[in-house]
């Protein structure tokens, strides 16, 4: 089995766009159209906005699926990205993204971290650079309608993921990859395409793609669907494919059998979607690999809390890039002093601190 | 780049990031660009910065610890993350201010966090500060940035010196360099040599003879160092018999009585003084005083023959142009050491107070195992007054007086690891305890922190110089051989 060296592969229109948006050289002519659009708009499959399943069934059976450990070599693939503000500017925002892909051979775990990107964003280059790199990335030839400033940090993260999954159908073999979230789209959106594309060239590789998803909650009959698999002996599957497509079938886009996983006896389970073009048993097989190859803890693959934990910015981190912007590019982030802070002093409530970092 | 983060009182609190090459002990400079004043403080204690979210780091590393990648960071953005890690907090003792260019205590003010500018004063700029004139003074050793520290003569002429550190850390190797400098000044200086390790100070490491050779007398005390009876006089040889030999008072009148005796007709010998106790009635009395002189005599210090007897005097005068005398001490034993002293020191005082000297410089090596109780005060008041200058050097900081301490006018504390040690000397020093504590513990061999008027009250990390001179203070080893031949 081959392991690529994805250090080969660098997203550079990352670079040369943040870049050039740091630069401030991204000039008027290339701005498309402004459209305001509602903030609570769900595009490409963002993981931060999935949503809550209410799934009602009629005292069905639900299958529960016994999972074994194997003695089947697999590789491990995992991936996840990471996007912060780092600070407001007069006129936008700074922000950074960055990605990790992690995979365990039969040894031990190895890493290629992408980034940090840094990006200037401001209304006057949200459209270019999203479009930019929309067409950069997926090809897309249609101009997008772009979200508010504020949303743009998890919008450029999410090519900067959508290129990293791309890149791991394209190079693995007969391996497991795991992403962070879900299968699950809405049919509104474009990459839904993308998605798909993803998944056909990760199978034509002997692939299987599994997603978990740390923040769904399902709720069925007003149970939480931890309730149900948390009696059962682990590691299990609770299969809920079924009664989640039966209700929401009309809205979203399934490219992933839903299940329950509980693959170690803990108080967690996740949700968990696996490819839905494969068999069904290859599909559990796949797991059945994950668990046997790779240490799970809590229900949680390490690949995947490696590469959420290589991917996310440390304090110091933003510090340091503060610094760097200030010095290579003479950008300084402003204060803006806390309203609620101001207003209502320690009644306020909530966090203190809000997210401007002077 | 610095910046003033805290003053509390003394201390002031310095970020300094990027990190720049500011050690414990350096000197930084907080200069208020709105007046013509400035800080000058001393870096005493260095550490990271609490920079928020550290301890996420290092754990998240210690997370990652085995794994083995690659990172494809095009802007480079570790490099800066290391420099925010690695940023820097000096803890600082205010040691003076600079108003219009000149020295000031007056540090009742403070300057303004934000537009003060901070640097690291240079070498050159410090030893201007201390007033250091190399020309005239005793070059001792040199700075980090390597800096030329010479101790003004005046700053130890008349003053009372330390010198303190443990075992090996380079005290004795400073006071000899003390001590050769001083006479080649034309001072005259004494040393008590406990460990027989300043008689060779006249030759090179190669056997030669230095200039100085001539301006350096070695007496061993009972062999070329012997003093008659008359020499030493009534008073000397009671106080022995009293102080160091516990000669109980009536048995010291019956002795005080053949003494003048003997003085009168002219017969003051050894011999004439041991049959005239022979001859005591009272059989306690003789015996007591019999068994004293005795003890005396087989120390051989005192004599008949003034052929082979010394006077100090004579021997002063050999030392016009500057010398010292060597008492060596070594192989004696705890009385007749103290006999010796106490002989010395009297007479000492005796041609001090006759202007028969002019003045003294005295090296005590450990001077506990040889000192009087009741003298203590005496050099460091009494004595001192009269022109004896006196430096204590010792490794057992508490077998020093905290009186003697607080008269002192310089110290030169070598590394202390030792709490105990450590403690005695802060509440004694003439500075903070913080400084004393940390400063003094982390000083490598031969770096000593010089305290006092020794340099202008600045507390400065000195690296002391090598000698050319035999030392002798190296302790012998059992498989030196081994040592030489493996090399």
């Amino acid at each position: 089995m081959q392991v690529l060296d994805f250090s080969q592969k660098s997203p550079y229109n990352f670079v040369e766009l943040g870049n050039a948006s740091l630069k401030n050289t991204i000039e008027s002519s290339h701005r498309l159209r402004n459209i305001d659009l509602p903030t609570n708009y769900v595009g490409d499959f963002n993981k931060l906005n999935e949503h809550e399943f209410i799934a009602n069934f009629d005292g069905e059976n639900l299958d529960m699926i016994k999972l074994a450990y194997i003695d089947e070599k697999a590789h491990i693939f995992g991936l996840d990205t990471s996007s912060i503000e780092l600070g407001e500017t007069s006129n936008g925002l700074l922000c950074a993204v960055r990605g990790t892909i992690v995979w365990k051979d039969e040894v031990k775990y190895n890493y290629t971290r992408y980034g940090p990107f840094i990006f200037h964003v401001t209304e006057n280059n949200k459209q270019f650079l999203y479009n930019k790199l929309r067409q950069m990335y997926f090809g897309a030839s249609r101009a997008a309608p772009t979200p508010d400033v504020w949303c743009m940090p998890g919008r450029i993260r999410n090519i900067l993921e959508r290129w990293l999954q791309a890149q791991l159908s394209q190079s693995c073999e007969d391996s497991v990859i795991l992403w962070d979230g879900s299968l699950t789209a809405w049919t509104i959106d474009s990459p839904v395409t993308l998605i798909d594309d993803m998944l056909r060239m990760a199978r034509s590789r002997g692939n299987v793609v599994l997603a978990f998803s740390k923040k769904t909650k399902f709720t069925i009959f007003g149970r939480r669907i931890a309730d149900l698999i948390n009696n059962r002996n682990a590691p299990c599957l609770l299969d809920l494919d079924e009664i989640i497509r039966r209700q929401y079938g009309n809205y979203l886009c399934f490219f992933g059998r839903v299940y329950a996983a509980k693959l170690t006896p803990s108080q967690f389970s996740f949700r968990l979607d696996v490819d839905r073009e494969i068999e069904r048993e290859t599909g559990i097989n796949a797991v059945q690999k994950l668990i046997s190859n790779d240490i799970v803890v809590e229900s949680y693959p390490e690949t995947l809390r490696l590469a959420h934990i290589l991917s996310r910015f440390s304090a110091s981190e933003i510090i340091g890039m503060q610094r760097l912007i200030a010095e290579n590019f003479g950008i300084r982030t402003v204060f803006r002093p806390n309203i609620r802070q101001i207003l209502f002093g320690p009644y306020g409530g909530g966090l203190i601190n809000n997210k401007v970092i002077s | 780049m610095m910046q003033i983060y805290k003053i509390d009182a003394n201390t002031v609190q310095v970020i300094c990031c990027p990190p720049e090459d500011v050690n414990r002990g350096d000197y930084l400079l907080v200069e208020d660009v709105n007046s013509e004043k400035s800080l000058i403080i001393q870096v005493i204690n260095s550490g990271y910065v609490n920079v928020p979210g550290i301890l996420e780091d290092i754990l998240r590393s210690s997370s990652t610890e085995k794994l083995e990648g690659v990172d494809l960071d095009p802007l480079e953005m570790k490099s800066f993350v290391n420099i925010i890690k690695d940023a820097e907090l000096f803890t600082c003792k205010i040691r003076g201010a600079l108003n219009k260019g000149k020295v000031s205590n007056d540090v009742s003010w403070i300057p303004p966090r934000s537009t003060s500018r901070l640097r690291k004063l240079p070498d050159a700029d410090l030893i201007k500060l201390l007033e250091n004139e190399p020309q005239n003074g005793l070059d001792i050793g040199t700075l980090k940035g390597g800096g030329r520290i010479s101790i003004n003569i005046n700053s130890i002429d008349g003053k009372l010196n330390i010198i303190t550190g443990k075992k090996g850390t380079g005290k004795s190797h400073l006071s000899k360099l003390l001590l050769i400098q001083l006479v080649s000044k034309g001072g005259i200086c004494i040393v008590f040599d406990i460990n027989g390790e300043y008689i060779n100070l006249g030759y090179t490491k190669s056997e030669g003879r230095t200039s100085l050779y001539d301006r350096f007398i070695s007496l061993t005390p009972g062999s070329d160092f012997k003093v008659t009876l008359q020499y030493a006089g009534l008073g000397v040889f009671l106080r022995v018999m009293e102080n160091i030999l516990d000669l109980p008072a009536t048995s010291a009148w019956e002795f005080r009585r053949i003494w003048k005796d003997l003085k009168e007709r002219g017969a003051l010998t050894l011999n004439n003084l041991n049959s005239a106790i022979r001859a005591v009635s009272n059989n306690y009395i003789q015996d007591a005083l019999l068994r004293r002189f005795e003890s005396l005599i087989n120390t051989k210090f005192f004599t008949d023959d003034w052929g082979e007897a010394t006077v100090l005097e004579a021997v002063m005068d050999k030392m016009d142009k500057g010398g010292a005398l060597i008492i060596n001490l070594r192989n004696i034993n705890s009385k007749f050491r103290q006999i010796v002293v106490e002989f010395l020191l009297s007479k000492l005082s005796q041609l001090l107070e006759n202007w028969g000297l002019k003045a003294v410089f005295l090296f005590a090596e450990e001077a506990h195992l040889y000192l009087r109780e009741t003298y203590w005060n005496d050099i460091v008041t009494r004595m001192r007054h009269l022109g004896m200058f006196t430096t204590f050097i010792t490794n057992q900081p508490d077998s020093i007086r905290k009186s003697v301490y607080r008269q002192a006018d310089n110290i030169f504390l070598f590394n202390f690891t030792n709490e105990h040690d450590l403690e005695i000397v802060s509440r004694a020093a003439m500075i903070d305890v913080e400084t004393v504590n940390i400063i003094a513990r982390q000083l490598p061999p031969h770096y000593c922190l010089m305290l006092g008027k020794v340099l202008n009250n600045f507390p400065l990390i000195v690296r002391i110089n090598s000698l050319k001179e035999k030392t002798m203070g190296e302790t012998r080893l059992f498989f030196s051989d081994l040592k030489i031949k493996k090399s």
